[in-house]
């Protein structure tokens, strides 16, 4: 049973797909950064995030963040803020620092026209399969929308000039100033492949009376003039009408551009509101007021000027089909008064006639959904100007996925659709389990003061400290990554994972089978260091073999001469969350060996007695305490091994008192740590006088 | 379920002491289930025997582990024939049946006993293990409606209570719940309390005459 097959049965990998990461367009692993975050391995947290994603300096800041909206941590009170941890790694993690390294293994040019997200990120992953990329934009600088459409306070340009910066380094040539108008220009250039990604910059307009008066703009001009460094004229007055996130951002842009009074106007009811909640929250903080379930009639005139906005009741936005098709009360009349309005009601894209593409409903290029293939051949499209406007992580999504498209035709390969390996995990948590799980509350990225933000284009979101960036990461539920009977031939059907699971998750089926389900376990780890029959293993393979491994590397360090040597298992979450004892991780006091563990739960008996083997003199273990804990009572289990522990090397002749369990978070742990550390030299000491005697 | 209780450790080490290539051999059944013998005890053992070498208690050892599903039945220790040429003693986790078999398998090997097998039980909480049956042959639980008197009475009588059951307590010992109380109550929650009055004919101790065996078809 404990033979070569279970050894490569350990290894391999069972973990689930999250929800977070099957809603993040680009299939980040963000269970396995969060994780690394609450750590302080703030660096390799990075490093899974840049596997997948090519820019998350700028995702850190602009992300939607639909794995938010999926997170299953959200049933049990408020979701992890997983935005505002990417950004916290981004800025901690060093990732200024990156370079790609890349080298030209094609010869097959490509023009990536636009360079917008989906162009960016398409010449990203191009040119690190080894294309010589040259992308081409019309702008003065590039970056597309996040450059022109999307506000400094929300987007700084330094981020975005720092990413741009990185794909000049790894060899991609970006011509500015250069509008393509054809596209058989490219190809007699030499071009064997274009991505066209030229967006959709058009504001769209109502079509109602009086839109064509002065001060009327549309909301995209008015951030790409704002953007562009343009001077732009503001009202007093201004009415924004639109509900998503380039309405919320024109309405914040007017206020710090000096507007005394800033009104939006929008059809849906507030939970339907296509902007982000945070986003909502931010214009009501900074006064601004939202009418909810309004559509505009006419724009009203007084001369060459505008006077206010006549208003209809809005009764429903969307059909029962799910399709925006506004129905409005057409006698329930109001108004509101205004100097300048603003339409951010929508954008579309300009696809040059030229281009000879085939365009379908609003302006936009048809394409085929899988291969992004267009009508000409050589000639993919991707980004807004094929979807209509969307949010910059699913830009960069198409990038990455036309870049392997683009690989395919270049190389003649079939395209085959990408398919995760891992299993997605698909049921609920059960409500049990969601009443056994502690409450945290989210700490919400801080912001700067009101007064100061509404004054100035500046980023008012702050990033967390490390200690809050480590409470927030801890409360991440590690969905899909939890126990599981791995060794069924082995279970003896004894119930002790069923008695020991805090959150009662394990269950006996009607076969009289123990099972633990994956969509309520939690990863404690309890019921995997208590299995009788090393039955249970958690999913992620290195989480089975953590404590081993440190041990092992302790067994191959030198020993210190003269120090006891005192091996210390603390709590990996409380070492950065604590004070105490992450100087002291990072200033090993002499003989001391600390090994980081995931949870002091997952230590068993056995890891407690190992290093005597290697001569240790005692053993403690430092859990982080109760009150910054994810979760309850995990040290009642520790010391109950601690007393086993205790009990068996009693027998071989070591004092009981060379174990100890301690929490961090205890107001004298230094003091109580200290005391240990004399105790057990004190002890060694008199052992060597007595022998040498 | 054979319940068994880990060997003291000084005990164990002082049986292992003469010989050089041990195996620990674990149980999956019983004792794994009362976490005496599964496969996790093993692993704690050979590292708790390791140490006592390191501390000088023993001399150098080869230790190895191992685990079958069950002791009692020589076909899952068959498995292990290729591996016992090397191996000097096997240190059997087993219940006191396991060992045995185990002896009678390897009959050249010496079969050392690592646990103290107990009794016949059950758990009413965590990690407590109570004696439910003393395998007596001749079952008497439909009587007293599934209480057993001669495993849970500190006296085994078959006609009680006896005097010195005090506020349902048992005298020889405070903490243990006197059975005949037990069984009168049970008897009056069903309306049987008319089985007190029965007089219960002493026992055949005959069946309980030793070795026995029994021939099921």
């Amino acid at each position: 049973m404990n033979g070569a097959r279970s050894q490569r049965l350990k290894t391999i990998d069972r973990t689930l797909m999250p929800p977070c990461q099957e809603a993040c367009p680009l299939n980040q692993d963000i269970r396995e950064y969060v994780d690394l975050i609450a750590q302080g391995r703030i660096m390799e947290a990075l490093k899974v995030i840049r596997d997948k994603n090519p820019f998350p300096s700028i995702c850190a800041y602009v992300c939607p963040h639909k794995c938010e909206e999926k997170c299953r941590r959200g049933k049990v009170d408020m979701p992890v803020a997983i935005r505002a941890l990417k950004r916290f790694a981004v800025e901690f993690g060093g990732d200024q620092m990156v370079r790609t390294e890349t080298e030209n293994v094609y010869e097959e040019r490509v023009a990536i026209i636009g360079s917008g997200p989906a162009g960016l990120s398409c010449a990203y992953y191009l040119r690190v399969l080894g294309y010589p990329v040259t992308i081409f934009e019309a702008h003065r600088e590039p970056g597309g929308m996040l450059r022109v459409g999307i506000p400094e306070f929300r987007l700084p340009k330094r981020m975005l000039d720092m990413e741009i910066e990185r794909l000049t380094l790894m060899g991609i040539e970006i011509r500015t100033n250069t509008p393509i108008t054809s596209l058989d220009l490219l190809f007699e250039k030499g071009y064997k492949a274009i991505f066209v990604t030229v967006g959709a910059q058009e504001g769209r307009k109502l079509g109602i009376e009086g839109e064509d008066t002065p001060y009327v703009m549309d909301g995209i001009s008015f951030l790409r003039e704002i953007n562009l460094g343009m001077k732009v004229r503001i009202g007093d007055r201004v009415v924004v009408v639109g509900g998503g996130g380039v309405a919320m951002d024109c309405a914040l842009s007017s206020l710090r551009l000096g507007a005394k009074h800033v009104e939006i106007v929008c059809l849906e009811k507030e939970e339907e509101m296509p902007a982000g909640k945070d986003e909502v929250q931010i214009c009501k903080d900074e006064g601004i007021n939202i009418r909810n379930g309004f559509g505009v009639k006419k724009v009203l005139r007084e001369g060459n000027k505008v006077k206010g906005l006549e208003l209809i009741k809005c009764l429903s936005v969307f059909d029962e089909n799910r399709r925006f098709n506004p129905k409005f009360d057409e006698s329930a009349l109001s108004y509101v008064d205004a100097d300048m309005v603003i339409f951010a009601v929508g954008q579309m894209p300009r696809i040059p006639e030229d281009f000879h593409l085939e365009v379908g409903r609003g302006g936009t290029i048809k394409v085929d959904p899988v291969t992004l293939t267009t009508n000409r051949k050589g000639v993919f499209a991707g980004g807004d100007a094929v979807t209509g406007p969307a949010s910059v992580v699913e830009a960069l999504s198409t990038g990455k996925k036309a870049a392997k498209r683009i690989d395919d035709y270049l190389r003649h390969r079939y395209p085959f659709e990408e398919r995760s390996e891992k299993e997605p995990l698909s049921s609920e948590m059960s409500q049990k389990t969601i009443e056994m799980i502690r409450k945290i509350s989210r700490h919400e990225p801080p912001l700067k003061p009101r007064d100061e933000r509404v004054k100035r284009f500046e980023a008012f979101e702050l990033v967390y400290n490390w200690e809050t960036a480590i409470d927030e990461a801890k409360r991440c539920l590690r969905c899909g990554m939890g126990a599981e009977i791995f060794e069924r031939d082995k279970c003896a059907s004894c119930l002790t994972c069923l008695r020991v699971c805090p959150y009662h998750v394990p269950y006996l089926n009607e076969k009289g089978d123990v099972e633990i389900p994956p969509s309520d376990c939690v990863a404690c780890g309890i019921c995997v260091s208590e299995c009788p029959a090393r039955a249970i293993f958690l999913r992620k393979p290195s989480d089975r073999r953590q404590i081993e491994t440190e041990l092992y590397e302790l067994k191959n360090s030198i020993p210190q001469k003269g120090w006891p040597l005192i091996v210390g298992f603390c709590c990996q979450y409380g070492l950065f969350g604590t004070g105490s004892l992450s100087s002291f991780y990072r200033h090993p006091k002499t003989g001391i060996h600390i090994i980081p563990v995931l949870c002091i739960g997952k230590i068993e008996v056995e890891h407690m007695i190992r290093p005597f083997e290697l001569n240790a003199q005692g053993v403690f273990i430092a859990g982080c305490g109760e009150k910054q804990c994810a979760r309850d009572n995990t040290e009642i289990f520790a010391r109950r091994k601690a007393e086993k522990a205790k009990e068996i090397i009693s027998y071989l002749g070591f004092e009981k008192e060379r174990i100890e369990v301690f929490s961090s978070t205890e107001k004298d742990m230094e003091k109580r740590l200290d005391q240990f550390i004399e105790k057990i030299s004190e002890m060694m000491l008199s052992r060597m006088l007595k022998e040498g005697r | 379920m054979i319940v068994a209780e880990r060997k003291p450790l000084d005990e164990i080490i002082g049986m292992v002491r003469p010989f050089k290539n041990i195996l620990i051999l674990g149980c999956g059944t019983c004792v794994t289930v009362c976490n005496v013998g599964g496969e996790r005890e093993v692993s704690l053992l050979d590292a708790a025997l390791r140490v006592a070498i390191t501390k000088g208690m023993l001399e150098e050892k080869v230790i190895s582990q191992y685990t079958v599903k069950r002791q009692c039945d020589k076909e899952f220790l068959t498995s292990l024939l290729g591996k016992a040429e090397e191996i000097d003693a096997i240190l059997s986790l087993a219940c006191g049946v396991g060992v045995q078999v185990l002896a009678d398998t390897f009959s050249d090997i010496p079969c050392i006993p690592g646990v103290n097998t107990i009794f016949m039980g059950a758990q009413p909480e965590m990690g407590v293990w109570d004696e439910r049956c003393i395998g007596c042959g001749d079952c008497r639980l439909f009587e007293t409606l599934g209480i057993c008197p001669l495993s849970r009475c500190a006296k085994g009588i078959l006609n009680g209570p006896c005097g010195g059951s005090k506020n349902g307590k048992c005298e020889a010992n405070k903490d243990v719940d006197c059975a005949w109380l037990l069984i009168y109550d049970r008897l009056e929650r069903h309306g049987q309390l008319e089985k007190m009055r029965q007089y219960y004919p002493p026992r055949d101790y005959g069946r309980l005459r030793r070795p026995k065996r029994v021939t099921i078809l």
